[in-house]
């Protein structure tokens, strides 16, 4: 039961709550708190509350929150707003039974809470950045070359810096390889829907359509229209590790995420010690801005790593479902706090809810690389491919990997071990 | 009858009448979709009686419950309408037969319309308004939710051929999500909103009372406390309010009068639904009260 609701329930009937009040006001006035509290309140919703008042009015406080509750917010999120605003305006006030407090203006709106704005992006050199290390200068003086040069094709500068380890690239080069990445996107897994559409080369006959077009030839079917399901790009979900041993890959996984996500919709979550969902920070057009805020959301970054207990709350949580059907991506190096067993529990929890489970480890493009470490040996079993994530061209990898996964074939586990 | 019901609570009477036991909350939510004539939209967790809810309205209501079901790749002629092409056709040829000429219009007229459920709910008949359920409305697509906005905002339905058709007497509209994906906020804005919280294990019992009369009333006391703890395990699935009246409507089907281990176990399916989820129930059989405390 709701806090505001406390000390009505028992109460015996009383006069209705706002005689006299003026409905539309009343209205607005909650309308303007709610909104105040980060609530979205459209002008709808105030219209549809004072003529509920009017269709209902409430005797009691409770049938007052409850009127305003349904008719006010629109999702569950908000219910928690909700609840501290009618408790702080409601709470202890006596406005059916003592009418000069009705003449008392209500308490300024400035005083409540504001939403926090975002924090400046970290400059370089100011504090602990996402990953990357300074630039390396180099140290060679160009001299000026004697009589006709001879151009020389050289690689965009993308492209040369694609195989560069991530330590060595600096703010402005992972933002040039954001873009590189997402032009590797052109095609992503697809699956069938139940929704049909018309095409040429269907495989059944829609006699809507069919029946539609014999208009045009006095009533004879001669056209036969087909339809074919449609197809839908596959969910994606990304999980980036961003503990401590995952400094220098986590913003170049992040950027491989926000490629995802605004070219398949994908799903982002972070986690070192605790999960938190990034996607519609990561959605942001500009990705300075979108790394900012992800910096900013992220509390526990270069902290220790409990892969097994994120993914038991990412399990247990409402985006569970997320992960139905969906190609989900690991991005870790397998160092975790959490039992070994309870990730190979967790990631079989995954694996039967997954369409395809990668991992992608920054560890795994040194030669001889051997799965040693306990938690990465117990979670392969339950892997479709492990893959190696140190540079920019092993995310490009990652896509095209991705994007095999449209074919049927399962893949046995690419490992020495 | 919907013009008899003054209050939320008199809805709620009623709707007790035909089995259904409503809170404040739902009670008031239901009052002002029928009042108001705006749909409205439930959410909670699955289990927590959102459809039941809507069922129990019509009951309460004595009128007929119109259900559409949701699912991927629902289009509008499933759910609005579709032209009856077998009769055009028919009449095609017997226009023929007797060497009649046929125009567009002697084709596309109401009598060769199929009405699905939303236009049924527009051109209902009955004495009283009809109870529309849409179902799981977060299961279909998001161009369907736009398909509904001109229904949903105006009663109205328009067909091309004919014109529109608005309803003489707005339909009470209840929509339920299980929030699988987010809904457009065009959606939210045109419904009333209610969030179903899961109901307390006195409550529960209070349920299971109701729609298993024959259970013994320890049997539910505990089964509604054991349920309640269940639901705090770390489950795929935790049971709903249905799970639980399964539950106890097996074990009163087995003639168990009082909770005991080996009862809980063998009817363990009616409450967990995956194999992991049946593992956890059993490991924490020794934590949790119910059925440890009656061991057999």
């Amino acid at each position: 039961m709701p806090a505001s609701q406390q000390g009505t329930s028992g109460a015996g009937p009383v006069p209705p709550l706002l005689r006299g009040v003026d409905r539309a006001a009343f209205a607005a006035g909650l309308t303007r708190r709610l909104r105040d509290r980060g609530v979205a309140v459209d002008l709808s919703a105030a219209g549809t509350f004072a003529r509920a008042l009017a269709a209902h009015p409430p005797a009691t406080r409770t049938e007052l929150y409850w009127t305003a509750r349904i008719a006010l917010v629109r999702r569950q999120p908000d219910l928690a707003a909700f609840d501290a605003l009618f408790a702080a305006l409601f709470a202890g006030a006596g406005l059916g039974t003592d009418p000069p407090a009705r003449r008392r203006p209500l308490p300024p709106t400035g005083a409540l809470a504001a939403v926090p704005a975002p924090t400046a992006p970290a400059q370089p050199g100011t504090g602990l950045p996402w990953a990357t290390l300074p630039a390396v200068v180099g140290s060679a003086e160009r001299t000026a070359p004697d009589g006709p040069a001879v151009p020389q094709r050289l690689p965009t500068a993308a492209a040369g810096w694609a195989d560069v380890p991530f330590e060595a690239l600096d703010d402005e080069q992972v933002a040039l390889l954001d873009d590189w990445l997402l032009a590797g996107l052109p095609r992503l897994p697809t699956r069938r829907t139940r929704r049909l559409a018309i095409r040429r080369r269907g495989n059944r006959a829609a006699l809507r359509e069919t029946m539609a077009r014999s208009r045009r030839t006095g009533w004879e079917p001669i056209e036969l229209v087909r339809t074919r399901p449609v197809r839908r790009p596959r969910r994606l979900l990304l999980l980036c590790d961003v503990s401590r041993s995952m400094q220098a890959e986590a913003t170049a996984y992040l950027h491989l995420g926000r490629a995802f996500v605004r070219a398949a919709d994908a799903e982002v979550f972070a986690f070192a010690t605790g999960l938190t969902r990034l996607t519609p920070v990561l959605r942001r057009r500009s990705a300075a801005d979108a790394m900012a805020q992800a910096t900013a959301a992220v509390g526990d970054r270069f902290g220790g790593t409990r892969i097994a207990t994120n993914l038991r709350a990412l399990l247990d949580s409402r985006h569970g479902d997320l992960l139905r059907g969906a190609i989900v991506l690991i991005g870790s190096d397998g160092w975790d706090s959490c039992p070994a067993t309870e990730l190979a529990a967790q990631l079989a929890r995954v694996r039967r809810r997954a369409y395809r489970l990668l991992w992608i480890n920054p560890r795994a493009a040194v030669p001889g690389f051997q799965p040693r470490v306990a938690s990465m040996a117990a979670a392969l079993p339950y892997c479709d491919r492990m893959l190696p994530g140190d540079t920019f061209t092993a995310l490009r990898r990652v896509i095209d990997a991705v994007a095999d996964c449209d074919v049927p074939v399962r893949r046995p586990v690419t490992t020495t071990a | 009858m919907t013009e008899q019901i003054g209050a939320a609570e008199t809805l709620a009477d009623r709707m007790e009448r035909v089995g259904y036991l409503v809170d404040d909350g739902l009670a008031t939510a239901l009052f002002l979709a029928v009042r108001l004539g705006q749909p409205v939209l439930l959410e909670g967790e699955p289990g927590v009686g959102k459809t039941t809810a809507a069922k129990a309205l019509a009951g309460a209501l004595d009128t007929a419950l119109i259900r559409l079901q949701c699912y991927e790749g629902l289009t509008a002629s499933e759910a609005l309408y579709e032209w009856n092409y077998q009769r055009q056709l028919l009449a095609i040829r017997l226009a023929e037969s007797h060497g009649d000429r046929l125009r567009d219009a002697d084709l596309f007229t109401a009598e060769f319309l199929s009405d699905r459920p939303i236009l049924q709910a527009i051109r209902f008949t009955g004495p009283r308004p009809p109870v529309l359920l849409i179902d799981e409305i977060d299961r279909a697509d998001d161009e369907f939710e736009a398909l509904l906005f001109e229904f949903l905002g105006e009663s109205a339905v328009s067909i091309p051929e004919i014109g529109t058709f608005t309803a003489a007497r707005r339909p009470i509209v209840v929509l339920t999500s299980n929030r699988s994906r987010e809904l457009h906020d065009a959606l939210r804005r045109r419904c009333l909103y209610h969030w179903i919280e899961f109901p307390s294990a006195a409550r529960v019992a209070q349920i299971l009372r109701r729609a298993v009369p024959a259970a013994a009333t320890a049997l539910i006391a505990s089964a509604a406390d054991f349920v309640g703890q269940v639901r705090a395990l770390d489950l795929d699935k935790p049971p709903g309010l249905a799970e639980a009246i399964d539950w106890v409507s097996a074990l009163s089907m087995l003639g168990v009068t009082e909770l005991t281990r080996p009862d809980a176990t063998r009817t363990l399916a009616a409450l967990a639904k995956t194999a992991d989820d049946r593992d956890a129930v059993t490991a924490a059989f020794g934590a949790l009260d119910g059925p440890d405390r009656a061991r057999a």
